[in-house]
């Protein structure tokens, strides 16, 4: 079998943070060309710097706000033309006792973790938007949409709600040849795991997360190479999965 | 914020009883503070005091008073 290659293609990637970064770089170095979107500008111009070719963009974007996306996925249709997948890397990982979690708290991170998501898809899967022969969609989902974990409710709830949209979405845009698959990461090396270690690494919870990760902690490239797979013609028969890369701790 | 407000705040955090609180008292002789008290102690100091807490700054804490110091004004 041939190896994956996107010679000629174009991904908007959300997110160029660690995991974002990564996934822009891989897909980017097999050929395609990148839009990315972030609210973050330092980490569009780095992510933009490392990239090869002439053909890639960064957009400012404010996932909080998701009635603003819309117009930011038209403009990036106006300006580059129809998409060939779109991989969703934005996120926050918000640590947070219940008592403080108030209603304004969760919906902010529902807002940028999953409603966001659905608004671009929506957005992008509509006539014109996309190649008329069709396109793949990555969802980075976490681990812990599967697990207990104290002090994460919203986020969890955010992870737990894009793994039951994704199975929607992939049959209800399957007639439009629009594959959506999720990542599930374990822990893995990025600013957000380190932050949240900085606040908890001394916790019992903390240390018992990592126990059970009995692979050792994952590196953005381990995350990335599976959002090539599934953006790839390698996993044309692959919708409405969500693919754990957890370095085993799901089964621990 | 006066001295009086912010031990309401930190007594209120921790589900103690009014009147719990005191500046002198080390942080590792009460029990309710614990790492879920510190966590909601991030979320404290950024919403009700604009300050951001690293763990770092939470573990040279010492005493209530290290606390309410740094909460400000
Ligand atoms: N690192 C881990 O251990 C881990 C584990 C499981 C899942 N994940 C998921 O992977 C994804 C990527 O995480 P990462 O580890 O690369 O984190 P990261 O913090 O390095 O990157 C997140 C990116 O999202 C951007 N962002 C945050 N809020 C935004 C907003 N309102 N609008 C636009 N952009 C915004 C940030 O600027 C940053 O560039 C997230 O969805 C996260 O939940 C990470």
């Amino acid at each position: 079998m041939k190896g994956i290659e996107f010679i000629g293609k174009r991904f908007v990637v959300s997110g160029a943070g660690g995991i974002g970064a990564e996934t822009a770089k891989l897909l980017n170095s097999l050929g395609a060309s990148i839009i990315l979107l972030d609210i973050n500008e330092e980490n569009l111009n780095n992510t933009l710097l490392s990239l090869e070719g002439t053909n890639n963009r960064a957009y400012i974007c404010d996932f909080s706000n998701v009635d603003g996306i819309e117009q930011v996925v038209k403009l990036i249709a106006t300006e580059n033309g129809a998409v060939d997948g779109f991989v969703h890397c934005v996120g926050v990982g918000s640590v947070r006792p219940l008592k403080m979690s108030k209603y304004d708290f969760m919906l902010k991170v529902m807002n940028i973790n999953f409603f966001s998501f659905v608004e671009i898809v929506r957005c992008l899967s509509i006539k014109g938007r996309y190649n008329s022969n069709g396109m793949n969609i990555v969802g980075v989902s976490a681990l812990g949409a599967y697990l207990g974990n104290s002090t994460k409710t919203a986020y969890c709830a955010s992870k737990g709600a894009m793994n039951a949209a994704i199975r929607c979405l992939a049959k209800e845009l399957a007639p439009k040849n629009i594959r959506v698959n999720a990542v599930a990461p374990g822990v893995t090396d990025t600013p957000m795991a380190r932050v949240a270690e900085d606040y908890g690494a001394d916790s019992d919870e903390h240390k018992m997360i990592l126990a059970r990760q009995y692979m050792g902690v994952c590196q953005p490239l381990d995350i990335a190479n599976t959002i090539a797979f599934l953006m790839s013609d390698m996993s044309r028969m692959i919708t409405g999965s969500c693919v754990a890369v957890d370095g085993g701790k799901l089964s621990s | 914020m006066t001295q009086e407000e912010k031990i309401v705040l930190l007594e209120d955090m921790l589900e103690l009883d009014g009147g719990s609180l005191t500046p002198e008292m080390e942080l590792a002789s009460i029990d309710e503070y614990d790492s879920m008290a510190k966590l909601s102690l991030i979320v404290l100091m950024d919403e009700e005091c604009g300050k951001k807490l690293t763990g770092e700054q939470i573990r040279e804490f010492k005493t209530v008073a290290d606390v309410l110091n740094f909460m400000g004004e």
